[in-house]
């Protein structure tokens, strides 16, 4: 039988509804992304996302439905992001999806949000167990050995920020807009990436752990030199700083990726996230799994970025493997995928994002 | 016709409140509890609702308490009544506390502890964010609320009972006084501007 849900997503910065098929047809996929309202105090300030969630997630599902060209009664459940993340918009999720549960009688499924992540190559590419997931975003980063619908082994993570964390304070730093991302990859292809000798943490160690603040620390230590010496931060400069900070972020995800794969043997690497964007990144996780004779892929942008129909596709795969349990309704701000890994290290280190 | 029924619910402070009104009657659900909501207000109005016979499809009317109060819990009411108001297809309105504590009594000086010696109020005019020191310029016929006694000392007026929040919001929505079903916080999010300034582009 062919299943159609409905996702509802609001963890991070995004308020976002969509109508997912078990046949993996996504029939819509709405985000109303808040980076206007964050933007002056450079950062997600949670209060301000939890607010506009409450005023707009359930506009988000009316258009998602209307979009879709289905009703309520059309649906078979309803799954909603219950953690981990910002609590506020996590919980004005569940509250809404409660609300039209109790109102129609369909089953909730409180999804995972880095299961919906981790699932999404199987809704995009129709991807076989087991893979190697790397996700990397503003909020995360991390390792993720996918085998099952509910069995995920996490390899290593950041122990500090994300990179896409990264990517927005140097941004920060060189004067460059919110977020901090693309405008960094677009100054980096004006630079020289071996300019500068920036740090490449964690590399000496073993394992498959990162760490990116303290790239972040050198950044910014080079651009005082550089302003010290000139009373300013000159173009060329900042262009080199850019792409040498870039090259750093990508050799440290290429080697640590390289062991990833090395340690899981698995077939294929999937990357998910935001930073998957930036080009000089996927052409260095490419090379990696080129040598290493496993497969790439990485889900279109909009489906790998913060979005509900992942939250739609992990509720049929978990309704479909008989995995619904009404504990998983609960909002909580941590969640970790991987029962038996320490806490703490794979999400920032204050969470889905500052 | 279906006969009216109105369902209230309100978590916007350290409660769990739900209210109907129908055929006349009114009944109410309410337990203290400073956490814990998101849990139990589901479970709480459907067993109101069963307690008087009637279920989901019944309800013609939902009002939903909008604060001012605990941001969070003011959230966790109003997503609720945003997704049963979504999944039944009914109107939603939403009523402030301060409008709950006045309902009734025009001319009421309504009050709520905003904590940090702080007082949401509401008088004749738009409610407000004040300094509880700072109160000045009123002449209420009555008082509600938070300190109602200290209150009519100060500004004259008769010291009404505190009524049940959660019953009058679901009076002023059958009354049709409701607004919109967003959350009134009357304080900001208390976000500050980064401080460290960007550097200069030479
Ligand atoms: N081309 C790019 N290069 C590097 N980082 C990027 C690029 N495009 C987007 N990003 C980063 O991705 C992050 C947003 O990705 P997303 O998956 O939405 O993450 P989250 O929801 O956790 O913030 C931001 O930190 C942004 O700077």
């Amino acid at each position: 039988m062919v299943l159609t849900l409905l996702g509802i997503e609001s963890s991070c910065d995004d308020s976002a509804a969509a109508v997912v098929r078990s046949d993996r047809a996504v029939l819509s996929s709405v985000v109303e992304g808040q980076a206007a309202l964050h933007a002056p105090f450079g950062g997600v300030v949670p209060e301000i996302a939890a607010r506009a969630h409450a005023e707009k997630l359930d506009g988000c599902v009316a258009r998602a439905l209307a979009e879709a060209g289905v009703g309520l009664a059309d649906l078979d459940a309803v799954a909603v992001t219950s953690g981990p993340g910002l609590i506020g918009g996590v919980l004005s999720g569940v509250m809404l999806a409660r609300g039209i549960a109790a109102a129609t009688g369909l089953p909730l499924v409180g999804v995972n949000h880095l299961a919906g992540h981790a699932l999404t190559p199987r809704l995009t590419d129709g991807l076989e167990f087991p893979y190697l997931m790397l996700l990397v975003s503003g909020g995360h980063c991390q390792f993720l050995m996918v085998s099952g619908p509910g069995e995920f082994r996490r390899l290593g993570g950041t122990i500090d920020d994300a990179p896409g964390e990264a990517f927005d304070k140097v941004a920060k730093l060189l004067a460059l807009p919110q977020p901090g991302g693309p405008p960094l990859e677009a100054e980096a292809l004006k630079g020289d990436a071996k300019r500068f000798a920036l740090p490449r943490p964690l590399l000496d160690r073993p394992g498959c752990d990162m760490s990116f603040s303290g790239l972040k620390t050198a950044v910014l230590r080079a651009r005082d030199a550089l302003i010290a010496e000139h009373g300013g931060l000159r173009r060329q400069d900042r262009a080199d700083l850019c792409a040498s900070f870039q090259a750093a972020v990508a050799a440290v995800l290429a080697e640590k990726t390289r062991r990833a794969l090395a340690e899981s043997e698995a077939p294929v690497l999937a990357v998910a996230g935001g930073v998957a964007a930036n080009s000089v990144i996927r052409a260095a996780l490419q090379g990696v799994c080129e040598k290493a004779g496993v497969g790439f892929t990485a889900p279109p942008l909009r489906l790998c970025t913060d979005n509900a129909a992942m939250i739609a596709w992990a509720g049929i795969e978990k309704l479909q493997a008989g995995l619904v349990d009404p504990a998983d309704l609960t909002a909580r701000p941590r969640w970790p995928l991987d029962a038996m890994a320490a806490p703490m290290i794979g999400s920032g280190k204050k969470g889905a994002k500052a | 016709m279906r006969p009216e029924v109105t369902l209230a619910i309100d978590t916007s402070a350290a409660h769990c409140a739900a209210a109907l009104l129908f055929r006349g009657r009114e009944v109410e659900a309410f337990e203290e509890m400073a956490t814990g909501q998101a849990e139990r207000l589901m479970p709480m109005v459907e067993a109101l609702l069963a307690g008087q016979g009637l279920g989901w499809p019944d309800v013609t009317l939902l009002a939903v308490g909008t604060g001012p109060g605990n941001f969070t819990g003011v959230r966790i009411a109003v997503a609720a009544a945003r997704g049963l108001a979504l999944g039944l297809g009914v109107p939603l309105v939403g009523v402030t506390s301060l409008q709950a504590l006045r309902f009734g009594h025009e001319g009421a000086l309504a009050c709520l502890d905003a904590r940090r010696g702080a007082v949401y109020v509401q008088g004749e005019g738009a409610a407000a964010l004040a300094e509880w020191e700072e109160l000045s310029g009123f002449s209420p016929a009555f008082t509600v609320g938070y300190r109602a006694d200290d209150l009519a000392l100060r500004f004259g007026g008769t010291v009404l009972p505190t009524p049940s929040l959660v019953l009058n919001i679901a009076r002023v929505a059958a009354a049709g006084q409701g607004g919109a079903p967003a959350p009134f916080y009357l304080r900001g999010a208390d976000a500050l501007p980064p401080s460290d300034p960007p550097p200069v582009i030479l």
